[in-house]
């Protein structure tokens, strides 16, 4: 058991040395081999067998995973990130009263709050949220994240770009793919609310600093817009009837059920 | 190390799964597998994930996703997908594991192969093939039970699962094959419904019997009964009969257990097979019925099977005494015509009629209320007063009664008429040498026309059938004459219902014709007893006659003569449970509400004593919702047939019916528990019914009191204290001036019922050893048609059949033999007999006769002048019996030896008293009176043994005398011990042995006088065949 920590622990040390040489690729076969031997480990999750070295297993184990997350960050991989980070939870949650708390762990929680953020999953945001203990909101890493939120709810996006202190190098990624979040949600928006705009006044709105910036996004992302005239018409608006319709019809129903509800009784 | 830590997720393995490394998702599986039970609902959520696992065939643990997705399935609820998913597991799905799932799977997976057998067995080809998979999990688990030494549940599981290689495999395996067997046996009784794979069950029972060293040939031979194969009972019991004493005392047991089971059919083919294999044998047996040899016989005393008996002596004993030198000829041809006796019902008849005969304990007293009660001009109940009177004396040859009120019962006219000829036949029951003599005054006299009323004509032709019912081979021809040379409709009333019980259910076809011919004059009276004629004839064979009979019914404009055939249709089927599928939904589904309701009746039939689900079903469905009253109450009753092998579930079943608003539903649902409880004093029955008795419509209340003594037949008042209540009932109903006619009649049938038989038989429709007793059921469900037709009332003494312990010989009679009843006498003895009202004064001195009356009838009864010079010699010997008794026992709740001798002196008084000489003796008998209840009881062969009282039967381990099969009922045959020794016997006189031909002046109240027993121990005197 000796020699399979052992094993394990220097194949991490030949993990980070990879990894401080940047080749991504050996990194991610290194790390498979890591959680293949992992998985000998009688002490980890789901056993949890009281062996003599479980605590150093444990710890091993988490860095491994810690480690794991940061590298399908760096990857630009979500799908693995998730699943690794879903794999750690496991070691946060569960081992709290056996092995001191690694340091990483909010850093990396407030990744995966950030994570939820920018792909617009507010539910599983709060989802995890509410799982934090209480002391864990003021770490400056989850309290970013909140805040975040909160902005992003507000609508004050300004403030959301604004910020430069991000408290984790980390974190620019997912600042990065929040921002691109952020202007779907704006579109989306302009387009029920206008028929059309200026082209300057919608670069404004959707945070582009030129024309080209704003072309090339209406052809990837939106196909209903038009540009004609120095003006985006936003299409989506027109095919889309009026709901009004509906509701007078549905008034009417409600009210005729009542009456013979009043007639019944 | 602080706290132990737990897994609070799935999430983690769950999302390890999704990890491209092979070994990572094997690990994750494997984690999963053993977390299931806490994170299903998680995982559930990722069953495709797993499932695509499963499916993925280039991974190398598929089972054990399959095992995974299985158990999620499980604890879903979805036992459908996880059984499917658990085959997939192959091996991993443990059957031994002892966990919920296993358990729930293995169930699941054995009902899945049982009902797949099922319908595979019915569909014709095998289109269909089972999933081998499944199959094999039945088989791992098959084995592992026979491995573990479960045996029982192997042999469930294989005959559920309809595997009779593994039962057979199971049966062989087991450490005790007979115990096995017998559960088996008992299995597909009880849980085999359908009717053709029982029989398949009990052919490979058989044929594991077979292969035993010693096989339990009793059991073969209840199982080839029912199986209908008479060649291989004849095989059997032939080889038995060449072989050793014992054998032929084996052979004589089996037949009287065939006997028990009422199959005349079945016996007479037997019967012919043994015949066909002596063809050298000259063939001296049982004629006696020959219609020839009345007149011839009718002085003598000795009747031809005696006759039999007596030659039988003779060659057995030395056989007894050269025994392993020369089984001669002579010798098998001897047991042959013995074993034949007893096949053709004769020799149990005889003994039947002897021992009811000298046990009769009927209380005239309560006839005579009643008949003082009754006005004399409401002609319904004083023909049920004949009729209770009947009921009473059924088989005890006792006519006393009728004989002191001559004129009295000459006011029955007509049709009253009729059935108190025919009542004649109830008391005389059995008597098959005597009982055309004893009806010859009544009977159509040939030639003389216009010589009696045709009323009594008829009355006794149909009382000859109740003599000889079942075993009417000897009268057979007589019904038929007359049947042919008349053209009264009253009279041929008689004759088909009178043929119809003599040939029943021996389909024999001539008979069939005739009495087809009288159907088919159309006459309503003589047409109705056609059709019950024609079913009983028929009973049990399905016949293509069946058709026939519908077919007429259909055409037919009288009510009575569809009624008829609509219950002879419904006779047919009898017990033939799914082939009778196709008649029962065309009865039911006809618009005519008489056939319907004799759908009902073939429902209940087909399927009676089975408790099938799918008759009770039908019934309950036709109870409340057809429109017809008629169909309603059959169907309600017709529960009562379908479920008399399970009485304590009746009363839960009808019980919400007896509440019905409607009065026929109620009085089927009282008649339904009297017929599946009759007999069995069932206390939830008699609470069910206690409330009908005192309903607001007549005929419940009728039906109620009849069902209630139907269900207290033989229970006295210190079994259960509501009988007494009950008498006191039935008394206050009868005496009551204004009580409806209808409940009035109830009352007096019931009192009948209560004391049937002179209180010494009960209503019994399982034989010993679960088979259905024919003839009683047969009974029973013409009885309860007495609705329409008041002389089918007589049917109910068919389902009487006597609670008695017969010991025999070998030379099949009756040797001194004593065995001990552990309990107490008075839960079992005879009620109190009932006094009148002026000798209330002089009440002390019943009770005190009372106290010791077990007593007296444990002791050989006795002659009251022989007393005092013998009774130190039966001091002795009680002396002796009881020690015997105390030691066998080492039971020593008796220094009581001197009580005992006073208490046998007691008993004597009370015999006397019984013969009317109470004078002398009576202060000895009130001096005794506060003796404490013994707790057990000596019996003397032949004994009265209720069937509550048979569990406390003990045989005395060093008696003499030991039985051939250990359970203590009906006919044992005794194996003598000491064979060199002289064997005392019990002699009795056969009843009426002196019959006077115009029926009117015998000695039938002289008759106690000839109850007189030999009862000396004279062991010294050396008797005449011992020194052959």
């Amino acid at each position: 058991m000796d020699g399979e920590l052992d094993e394990a622990i220097r194949k991490l040390a030949w993990l980070n040395f990879d990894c401080s040489r940047n080749e991504l690729g050996s990194c991610v076969a290194r790390l498979t081999e890591l959680k293949i031997l992992l998985t000998k480990f009688p002490s980890l999750p789901p056993t949890f067998q009281m062996t003599p070295n479980a605590v150093e297993e444990l710890k091993f184990a988490r860095v491994v995973y810690e480690f794991a997350v940061i590298l399908s960050m760096e990857m630009k991989d979500q799908e693995a990130f998730e699943r690794d980070l879903v794999q750690l939870k496991g070691f946060y949650m569960d081992t709290r009263g056996m092995i001191p708390p690694s340091p990483d762990e909010y850093p990396i929680l407030g990744l995966n709050l950030m994570r939820l953020l920018a792909g617009n999953r507010i539910a599983e945001f709060h989802t995890e949220l509410e799982l934090l203990p209480l002391g864990a909101l003021h770490h400056p890493c989850i309290k970013y994240a909140v805040e975040l939120e909160q902005a992003f709810m507000e609508g004050t996006y300004r403030l959301i770009n604004d910020r430069k202190a991000v408290p984790h190098e980390s974190y620019r990624y997912f600042m990065d793919l929040l921002a691109e979040t952020i202007r779907d949600e704006i579109a989306d928006c302009s387009g029920q609310a206008y028929d059309h705009l200026p082209v300057n006044d919608a670069m404004e709105m959707l945070m582009f600093s030129s024309d080209q910036q704003l072309l090339e996004y209406i052809s990837e992302r939106q196909h209903e817009w038009e540009v004609q005239n120095c003006s985006v018409l936003f299409h989506m608006a027109k095919s889309q009837p009026r709901v009004g319709v509906h509701s007078f019809k549905l008034i009417k129903q409600s009210l005729c059920y009542a009456q013979e509800l009043e007639q019944v009784v | 190390m602080a706290a132990v830590a737990t897994v609070s997720s799935a999430s983690g393995i769950l999302a390890m799964l999704q990890e491209p490394a092979e070994e990572l998702k094997l690990h994750a599986l494997a984690s999963l597998n053993s977390v299931v039970h806490l994170f299903y609902p998680e995982i559930s959520t990722s069953i495709p994930t797993i499932e695509s696992l499963y499916e993925d065939e280039e991974f190398d643990q598929r089972q054990l996703a399959a095992l995974v997705v299985s158990k999620v399935f499980y604890y879903l609820g979805e036992l459908n997908d996880s059984l499917s998913y658990a085959l997939g597991a192959g091996p991993l799905f443990d059957v031994s594991e002892d966990s919920d799932y296993a358990h729930a799977l293995l169930a699941k997976a054995l009902d899945e192969y049982a009902s797949f057998k099922t319908r595979a067995s019915k569909a014709t080809e095998e289109e269909e093939n089972v999933d081998p998979r499944l199959e094999t999990i039945v088989e791992r688990m098959l084995e592992k039970c026979i491995l573990d030494g479960k045996y029982q549940q192997a042999m469930g599981m294989a005959v559920e699962c309809r595997r009779l290689d593994k039962l057979e495999e199971a049966i062989v395996q087991c450490d005790n094959i007979h115990g096995a067997l017998s559960y088996c046996i008992n299995l597909s009784h009880q849980y085999v419904s359908h009717r053709e794979y029982r029989c398949e069950v009990l052919r490979c029972l058989v044929k594991i019997y077979q292969t035993l060293p010693h096989p339990d040939y009793l059991s073969i031979c209840q199982c080839l009964m029912f199986l209908g194969e008479p060649e291989t009972v004849a095989n059997i019991l032939d080889t038995l009969l060449s072989g050793s004493k014992d054998d032929a005392l084996l052979a004589y047991q089996i037949a009287f257990d065939l006997v028990e089971n009422e199959n005349q059919a079945f016996l007479l083919n037997v019967k012919n097979r043994l015949d066909a294999r002596t063809p050298a044998q000259s063939n001296p047996d049982s004629g006696s019925a020959l219609p020839g040899d009345q007149t011839a016989n009718l002085g003598t005393t000795s009747t031809e099977p005696a006759g039999d008996v007596q030659m039988g002596d003779d060659t057995t004993t030395a056989n007894g005494n050269a025994h392993p030198v020369d089984p001669n000829e002579t010798v098998h041809a001897d047991r042959l015509s013995k074993i034949k006796g007893i096949l053709s019902g004769e020799k149990s008849i005889q003994l039947t009629l002897q021992f009811l005969y000298t046990h009769n304990r009927s209380d005239l007293l309560i006839l005579k209320t009643i008949k003082q009660a009754v006005e004399m001009r409401n002609s319904v109940c004083h023909s049920a007063t004949i009729c209770s009177n009947a009921i009473m004396h059924a088989g005890t040859t006792v006519d006393t009664f009728l004989r002191e009120n001559l004129e009295w019962l000459s006011r029955a006219t007509n049709w009253a008429k009729f059935s108190a000829t025919a009542g004649l036949g109830v008391i005389h029951r059995g008597h098959l040498q005597q009982g055309r003599a004893l009806m010859a005054p009544y009977l159509p006299q040939s030639g003389a026309v216009g010589g009696g009323s045709p009323y009594s004509e008829g009355g006794a032709l149909y009382a000859l059938g109740l003599i000889h019912a079942n075993h009417g081979e000897g009268i057979k021809q007589f019904l038929r004459e007359s049947l042919r040379n008349t053209s009264a409709e009253v009279i041929q009333h008689g004759a088909c219902l009178g043929l119809g019980l003599a040939s029943l259910g021996t389909a024999d076809e001539e008979v069939y014709e005739d009495i087809k011919n009288v159907l088919y004059t159309d006459s309503a009276v003589a047409g109705e007893a056609a059709g019950i004629g024609m079913g009983l004839l028929m009973v049990g064979t399905a016949s293509e006659k069946a058709s026939e009979m519908l077919a007429y019914a259909h055409d037919t404009q009288h009510e009575k003569i569809i009624r008829g055939l609509a219950l002879g249709i419904a006779l047919t089927v009898y017990g033939r449970e799914e082939e009778a599928d196709t008649l029962i939904e065309q009865m039911t589904r006809d618009q005519d509400p008489i056939l319907r309701y004799g759908g009902m009746y073939a429902l209940a039939l087909a399927y009676r004593g089975t408790a099938n689900n799918k008759a009770i079903h039908q019934l309950l469905h036709f109870a409340v919702s057809d429109v017809s009253d008629d169909v309603r109450r059959t169907a309600v009753m017709a529960l009562g047939f379908v479920l008399y092998n399970e009485p304590e579930q009746t009363p839960r079943i009808v019980s919400l019916l007896s509440e019905s608003y409607n009065p026929h539903v109620r009085y089927g649902a009282a008649l339904a528990v009297g017929i599946s409880c009759a007999g069995t004093g069932l206390s939830d029955a008699i609470s069910l019914l206690e409330p009908l008795t005192s309903d607001v419509v007549d005929f419940v209340r009728q039906g109620a009191l009849i069902a209630m003594a139907m269900v207290m037949i033989q229970t006295n008042e210190s079994f259960d204290s509501r009988v007494g209540t009950f008498r006191r009932q039935l008394e206050k109903i009868i005496l009551d001036k204004h009580e409806d006619t209808m409940s009035k009649m109830g009352a007096i049938l019931a009192s009948g019922i209560l004391d049937a038989g002179g209180r010494n038989v009960t209503i019994k429709l399982l034989s010993r050893n679960k088979h259905d007793k024919l003839t009683a059921v047969i009974g029973l469900a013409v009885f309860s048609q007495f609705w329409y037709w008041y002389p089918l009332l007589y049917f109910i003494s068919l389902a009487f059949s006597p609670t008695a312990i017969i010991g025999l010989n070998s030379d099949l009679e009756l040797p001194k033999f004593e065995f001990v009843s552990h309990a107490k006498p008075s839960l079992f003895e005879y009620p109190k007999p009932t006094t009148t009202q002026t000798t209330t004064s002089a009440v002390k001195l019943p009770t005190a006769i009372l106290s010791t009356y077990a007593k007296a009838k444990s002791r050989a009864k006795k002659d009251a002048e022989s007393k005092a010079n013998l009774e130190k010699t039966t001091e002795a010997e009680s002396k002796a019996n009881q020690e015997k008794a105390t030691d066998a026992e080492s039971k020593t709740s008796g220094e009581k030896t001197p009580e005992d001798v006073s208490g046998s002196t007691s008993a004597k008084a009370a015999k006397s008293q019984e013969d009317g000489d109470a004078m002398q003796v009576d202060s000895t008998a009130e001096k005794k009176a506060p003796e404490p209840e013994p707790t057990f009881q000596i019996l003397a062969n032949p004994a009265r043994v209720l069937p509550a009282q048979e569990k406390f039967i003990k045989f005395i381990e060093d008696s003499r005398y030991v039985p051939v099969r250990p359970a203590p009922s009906g006919f044992i045959l005794l194996r003598d011990t000491q064979p060199t020794e002289p064997e005392e016997l019990v002699l009795t006189d056969a009843p009426a042995t002196v019959v006077s031909s115009t029926g009117n002046a015998a000695a039938a109240a002289g008759q106690p006088a000839a109850m007189a027993v030999d009862d000396e121990p004279q062991p010294p005197q050396p008797f005449e065949y011992n020194t052959l």
